[in-house]
């Protein structure tokens, strides 16, 4: 037989790398996935056999994921760089893709034009787009081609026992499984057991005369014949798989994934959470869900009936937690660790050899003449057009989907922040990034810093993160209430993990960032504003590591190369020997087995129809429903639901599109309420629950009662709303709102403030700073504190003032003692104080102590939870002393203090007044620190209160705060003698810098209130600017 | 490179040390050098007699580390060349012999180059009270040109100027240093610090003397005019605050400025210090009052308490019903000069029902009126009793129907 060239093949070759290899240059980078690849190659250009990171979290082991890619990506950056490496290797992943579908189809259909039509196919599959293009998955496209290369070699062994197959069959499960180790395991149940059968029932096939004859018996001794080699292959492929990677393996048993399940889309029910639905579902099936009917009955017949049972287990499992099914199948651990979306792509490539076979019967074969016979030419004209349009616009479609709905936000200059993070010895702390994505990755392969974040969440190791279902610090706000709480800790105790900077991408941060006391420093050319934090001390030189025997490091650094090796020499070596030596090619046993393509089943055919006819109409009527929904005046409640949307996505002239037209509120005007509008609730919010309730109907008005949950960096808010809609000629609109009509007496005013600046190092130079720039901290001190309990968690409260000449930013650190000096518990003050203080003014604090939340029960983890809420420490002993370390460092920034409480009244249960802006800049949020009194004027409790909106330049905002209902509060101790200020002890500060201090000097000033438990209160006023001029 | 060669000679020892153990002999061996004062940086050796050549190593010690040193043989004597690391560091040496029966161990002295290279100068904090109490330490380190403290006694000129006046005084060292606590006068301002040693100068330090604790000062407020029509803003100063010295406090000294009217609820505002006065603004209230003024810098200083009045503008509202008394509304709320109010001003309506509180509804008044309307799924038909509230008067309507 002469040997030609597969034309399709080729085709299916140049066509997949000039598609693939052009899209990836726009979309690679912005997947999920790749740039985390290329940070982990970047470790491995450091150092290739050390395989303790120190950058992410706070250290962890590159041996928790398969080097082979990563390691290849590495070796090709000596030549042209990290991202040539990444786009080498996409490259590469595509053609071993496409030329791994056509050996697996061709050793399913024994057809070379079938498997050419499959390769052709597969280049567009919307599945592997999704995969690459969306998910940036190198490796597991990689394992997964090289396992379909592998399949032709085990059946080969199998069928014909000769041992050179079996030497490459085993040289390429030992690449797949060095580039990617589920696809090996999983390969093994879903591919390779499939196929075994199907060897069986060939090595059976030749037995009897039809395939009809095939009985248990005979397929038994089938089974029995070949057992030999079926033991040695799985065998000797197990050793394999635990050999290549015994590091990984070792690692995983000492260091097992003992984390909170991090919620993933292909877990969902894709009936209520469509967007996973489309995601995980709808795109990697795409076109080959018209042909489930051909796919399922092809995939069932005698000879591939495993191959039948496989698809439809990695039908089921993909479908996540749509049905009950998969769950109950993998058990609870493994369905909330395995992400389930790659059960889908398995199906959907297994399925692509028959995808081949069918679009080759409909183009040239059986079907096309039964199409032809019974609907004539113009039907199968109109029919292939439309299979074929629709394919390319699934295909065009998920290629797309980047930019349709951005997973990732705008790409980040990364060099400014690389730039900031090497001048002036910033990498001594860590750093933290905040609305970045993915990116973070990238940045992190960038620079020599560490941050205590990390985009690989099975390498987590601190609690903090652990105990949390988020994968990313970074990207907390999406992972609602629990995210931010997470985030929290961070922020509050920054000593505990050296962390310093913080580059935010994402003003959603900034009041928590600015309440847990940290400050500005400059926006960068990339427009990244960066925050720091004073009192940090810098990471120590040398860092904790956990180090592993030197045999595993070489282990780890050469196995996988050398696995390439082997297999480049077997593989490739044999084929041209074969070339060579042998005038006629040997034909490999499988293409023996030829099907018939000559009587497409009728029944099929009709099965087909019916199937499209079905999803056709569950497609319109999703779209029905889909359009009902979003019609967004066709009720009331629409009406509202989209009104909030559209404010919560700032799409202003939607929601303006939305107001009463007859009431004259044009769109400039509507803009200016709105860009005059600032604070917590209209700046910082995100909506999570909403629910509209039709207080009253009638044809032309309706008035809605509209409970709104809104999460804020702060707290969740909660608040309702009430809206009056009129209808207009059927359609439903929203009257607007009034407005503060308030007029500021000043049309231009002036103000004069002290403003500070610190030069840092005076002298340009890269020394350690010189001592003389060192400032001296500014003197504090503690004029009361004490340990008290409330309810059932503890806190120490009291009263702080800066009693130097200089402002000052002020760090708390509390710790709890038992009677016996046994540290209890150690948190620093987080809301309940300014952090700033201008010489001479004084701040009420409180200290809570939080734990880690939900370390102890997994299942007491509260479905919503309040960031505002925290998990109290959970004492084993009382404590009964504490320690306070007061820090002061000079800060000239956030000094604004120019608001003043401007009226007040008291009622039993609430206290309410206004407040009065009289500076020169807007105040974003305001916040109330008040203080509870006894009759004594001792001092009882410390409280917050955030107020929902900003205070514009000379405007008042009124407010309403509920006084506390519980009052009762224990005072456990009350002695000061363990409080340092900078490190020396309170008393001798306060001795030497007011000796004749006036006690309880304001207390004539306090604010008597009608509780049973307290008799006074204090307020004062914290304010954040969100844009200081 | 020192270091270099001391590595070969530790790795020499190293591997002759199997041999010089063999190689022992019962003769004595004595220290030759007689001199046993050298200067930082001279080259060092010390020399032992040796009858049978025997290569006993050397143990050497200073305060910087330990090493151990191969002789040279030369004229039968065994030569000790001491390595840079050991002769440029002044300070005590100790040495002793390796391997012989008898132990021979001495010390001897490095003293400093008496020239100075650096000053080596400490001074902190850089910012201390004026009072005389307080006090920054000059801490000044002469050192030779191999980086060693020069000897005890070694006298530093200590010189500081503080406004007219500017004084040396002569300190030496001890201990390897020389220090001098430079106390604050009374005055604020800026310490220039310098030192010399043997002809050597530092470069300039500096210190500021900052103000002590304010002491008592007064405030006045200034307004535009003494109606309460809630919308004019009241500035309160307090007078030039100084401590005990007199000096003008820092800039940005906080002051805060206690309000307590005659219902005795205390508003707030505050103020920073420029040149010592700091002011802080007030919005007007927007009825009658009282108030009571009172700044305080927390803990340390104090203004006496100043009264301020506001006279009522609006001496009553008119208000009308509407549309099934559904629609209300109020005004026209006139000013003193029966100007209408400017935008701005609070009005709250109270509606009760049989002495419950159903809802305030609350509108600021625009240009004289503000207007309320009574809706119908919060207010169904029946009697209510409304209360209209705006600057400080309270209007009721009891038993008003609404349909």
């Amino acid at each position: 037989m002469k040997k030609t060239s597969n034309k399709y093949l080729v085709t299916a070759l140049l066509l997949g790398i000039a598609f693939h290899g052009t899209s990836m240059f726009f979309t690679l980078e912005s997947t999920y996935d790749a740039l985390i690849h290329l940070f982990f190659a970047d470790h491995y250009t450091n150092s290739w056999f050390e395989p303790w990171n120190y950058k992410w979290y706070t250290g962890f082991t590159v041996m928790s994921y398969p080097p082979l890619v990563h390691q290849a990506i590495a070796a090709l950056s000596f030549i042209g760089g990290l991202k040539f490496g990444l786009f080498t290797m996409a490259l590469l992943s595509v053609v071993l893709f496409i030329t791994g579908v056509y050996r697996f189809a061709l050793l399913i259909t024994s057809n070379r034009t079938v498997a050419g039509y499959a390769a052709i196919l597969a280049v567009f599959s919307s599945s592997f787009v999704e995969t690459l293009h969306i998910f940036g998955q190198l490796p597991s496209i990689i394992g997964i081609s090289i396992l379909m290369h592998a399949l032709p070699e085990i059946y080969l062994w199998l069928k014909t026992g000769k041992y050179r197959y079996l030497l490459t069959s085993l040289s390429l499960i030992a690449v797949t499984v060095t580039s990617h180790h589920v696809t090996p395991i999983f390969g093994m149940v879903f591919f390779i057991f499939p196929l075994i059968g199907m060897v069986i029932m060939d090595v059976s096939r030749e037995q009897v005369k039809t395939i009809k004859e095939i009985s248990l018996k005979v397929f038994l001794h089938s089974f029995l014949k070949c057992f030999k080699r079926i033991i040695t292959f799985g065998i000797s492929s197990l050793v394999i798989i635990i050999g290549c990677i015994l590091p990984y393996w070792i690692n995983s048993k000492n260091n097992p994934i003992t984390q909170v399940p991090i919620p993933h889309g292909s877990r969902d029910n894709f009936f209520e959470v469509t967007s996973s639905g489309l995601v995980f579902f709808l795109i990697p099936w795409g076109i080959l869900l018209i042909l489930l009917p051909y796919i399922f009955y092809r995939y069932y017949s005698k000879r591939y009936v495993f191959f039948g049972l496989s698809i439809t287990i990695l039908f089921i499992l993909g479908s996540g937690g749509t049905t009950p099914i998969p769950r109950f199948v993998l058990g609870e651990t493994a369905f909330n660790i395995l992400t389930l979306d790659r059960f889908t792509l398995w199906a959907s490539i297994m399925a692509l050899p028959l995808f081949g076979e069918f679009v080759f019967r409909f183009v040239q074969g059986d079907l096309k003449t039964l199409i032809q016979q019974k609907f004539g030419a113009i039907y199968h004209r109109i029919i292939g057009g439309l299979l074929a349009a629709l394919f390319i616009f699934t295909t065009v479609f998920t290629m797309s989907l980047g930019y349709f709905r951005p997973s990732q936000p705008q790409k980040i200059e990364m060099s400014p922040i690389v730039n900031f993070l090497n001048q002036d010895q910033h990498d001594q702390w860590r750093y933290l990034t905040l609305g970045f994505g993915d990116q973070m990755a990238w940045l992190s392969a960038q620079t020599n810093a560490m941050t205590v974040d990390g985009n690989y969440h099975s390498a987590r190791r601190l609690p903090e993160l652990t105990t949390r279902p988020i994968e990313r610090l970074e990207n907390s706000k999406f992972k609602g209430v629990e995210g931010i709480g997470s985030l929290q800790q961070f922020l509050t105790t920054p000593e505990k993990y050296h962390l310093k900077y913080i580059f935010s991408n994402d003003k959603f941060y900034d009041p928590i960032l600015y309440f847990c006391g940290w400050q500005r420093l400059r926006q960068l050319e990339n427009s990244i504003m960066v925050w720091e934090k004073l009192n940090v001390p810098p990471l120590s030189s040398i860092l904790p590591k956990e180090d592993v025997a030197t045999w595993q490091k070489i282990a780890w650094g050469v196995i996988p190369f050398l696995t390439v090796i082997i297999a480049f020499i077997l593989n490739i070596q044999m084929l041209w020997i074969r070339t060579l030596k042998v005038k006629h090619k040997r034909i490999p046993v499988y293409l023996n087995y030829k099907n018939n393509y000559a009587q497409f089943s009728k029944g099929l055919l009709k099965i087909t129809h019916l199937w499209s006819i079905v999803l056709a109409i569950i497609a319109c009527s999703g779209i029905y429903i889909f359009y009902l929904n979003n019609d967004s005046q066709r009720t009331p409640e629409n009406a509202i639901l989209s009104y909030y949307d559209a404010l919560d996505y700032k799409a202003f002239e939607k929601a303006h599109r939305l107001i009463n037209p007859k009431s004259n509120l044009s769109i400039d005007q509507y803009m200016l309420e709105i860009s005059v509008t600032d604070g917590l609730l209209s700046s910082y919010a995100k909506l999570d629950a909403i629910h509209a309730e039709i207080t009253s109907q009638n044809d032309s008005l309706a008035t809605a009662k509209v409970s709104t949950d809104w999460i804020t960096p702060l707290e969740r808010i909660h608040k309702t709303y009430y809206k009056t809609l009129i209808n207009d000629h059927g359609k439903w609109y929203l009257q607007p709102e009034d407005i503060n009509l308030d007029i500021p007496p000043d049309q231009l005013y002036a103000d004069n403030t002290t403003n500070y600046f610190n030069q840092g190092r005076r002298r340009i130079t890269t020394e350690q700073t010189y001592h003389e720039d060192v400032l001296k901290q500014p003197v504090l001190e503690v004029l009361s504190a004490k340990l008290v309990k409330y309810e059932n968690h503890y806190a120490i409260i009291g009263n702080i003032q800066n009693i130097d000449n200089v402002p000052a930013d002020v760090v708390l650190k509390g710790t709890l003692y038992n009677d016996q000096n046994k540290t209890l518990a150690s948190y620093n003050a987080k809301y309940h104080m300014k952090h700033k203080l201008m010489p001479k003014e004084v701040s009420a604090f409180k200290i809570n102590f939080e734990g880690i939340a939900w370390s102890k029960t997994q299942d007491s983890i509260p479905k919503t939870f309040n960031p505002d809420e925290f998990t109290p420490v959970d004492f084993e002993e009382q404590p009964t002393t504490f320690n306070i370390q007061a820090a002061g460092n000079v800060s000239g920034s956030d000094l604004y203090k120019d608001a003043a409480l401007s009226a007040i009244t008291i009622k039993p249960k609430t206290i309410s007044g206004t407040i009065f802006n009289s500076g020169i800049a807007e105040i974003t949020i305001p916040q109330l620190i008040i203080s509870y009194y006894d009759d004594a004027k001792n001092l009882l409790w410390v409280d917050h209160s955030f107020l929902k909106e900003g205070i514009r330049q000379q405007r008042q905002l009124s407010f309403e705060y509920p006084i506390l209902k519980h009052g009762h509060v224990k005072i456990i101790s009350d002695d000061m003698k363990n409080c340092f200020v900078n490190g020396l002890p309170n008393e001798d500060i306060s001795n030497k810098v007011v000796p004749n201090r006036i006690k309880n000097h304001t207390q004539n000033m306090l604010q008597s209130v009608t509780h049973p438990e307290y008799s006074f209160i204090k307020i004062e006023l914290n304010t954040y600017i969100g844009n200081p001029n | 490179m020192i270091q270099k060669f001391t590595y070969l000679y530790a790795f020499g020892y190293m591997l002759l040390f199997p041999w010089i153990v063999t190689s022992q002999s019962e003769d004595s061996i004595q220290l030759l050098t007689k001199e046993l004062q050298f200067e930082a940086g001279n080259a060092i050796v010390l020399e032992f007699s040796n009858s049978n050549k025997d290569l006993h190593g050397l143990y050497i010690s200073n305060s910087y580390g330990s090493i151990v040193i191969i002789p040279i043989v030369e004229d039968g004597m065994l030569q000790y060349h001491m390595p840079e690391l050991i002769s440029n560091k002044s300070g005590q040496v100790t040495w002793k012999l390796l391997n012989t029966d008898q132990p021979i161990s001495g010390a001897f002295n490095i003293y400093p180059k008496q020239d100075v290279a650096t000053l080596e100068t400490y001074l902190g904090p850089p910012s201390i009270e004026a009072g005389g109490a307080d006090y920054t330490m000059l801490v000044v380190v002469p050192t030779d040109s191999l980086d060693n403290p020069l000897k005890e006694g070694t006298s530093v000129l200590a010189k500081h100027q503080f406004l007219s006046s500017e004084k040396t005084d002569t300190i030496t060292t001890q201990n390897l240093i020389a220090y001098k606590n430079i106390y604050s006068g009374t005055e604020t301002g800026r310490i220039l610090i310098a030192s010399e040693s043997l002809g050597s100068h530092s470069k300039e330090y500096d210190v500021n003397v900052m103000a002590a604790i304010p002491t008592d000062f007064s405030i006045s407020a200034d307004r535009h005019h003494a109606y309460a029509d809630g919308n004019q803003i009241t500035t309160f100063s307090t007078s030039i605050i100084k401590d005990r010295y007199d000096n003008v406090v820092s800039d940005g000294t906080f002051v805060e400025f206690f309000i307590t009217n005659k219902q005795g609820n205390i508003l707030k505002t505050s103020g920073t210090t420029i040149k010592g006065i700091a002011t802080a603004k007030m919005i007007h209230p927007d009825h009658e009052a009282q108030w009571q003024i009172k700044a305080i810098i927390a803990g340390m200083a104090e203004s006496p308490m100043i009264s301020l009045a506001y006279k009522q503008v609006i001496s009553n509202i008119d208000v009308s019903f509407s549309e099934n008394n559904r629609f209300i509304s109020v005004g026209p709320l006139q000013s003193f000069m029966k100007q209408m109010i400017p935008d701005g001003l609070q009005v709250n309506v109270l509606v009760r029902k049989n002495g419950n509180h159903i809802k305030t509804l609350s509108k600021s008044a625009y240009e004289g009126y503000a207007t309320f309307e009574l809706k119908t799924d919060i207010f169904p038909q029946g009697t209510y009793e409304i209360s209209i509230i705006a600057a400080g008067i309270n209007k009721t309507f009891k038993e008003r129907k609404v349909w």
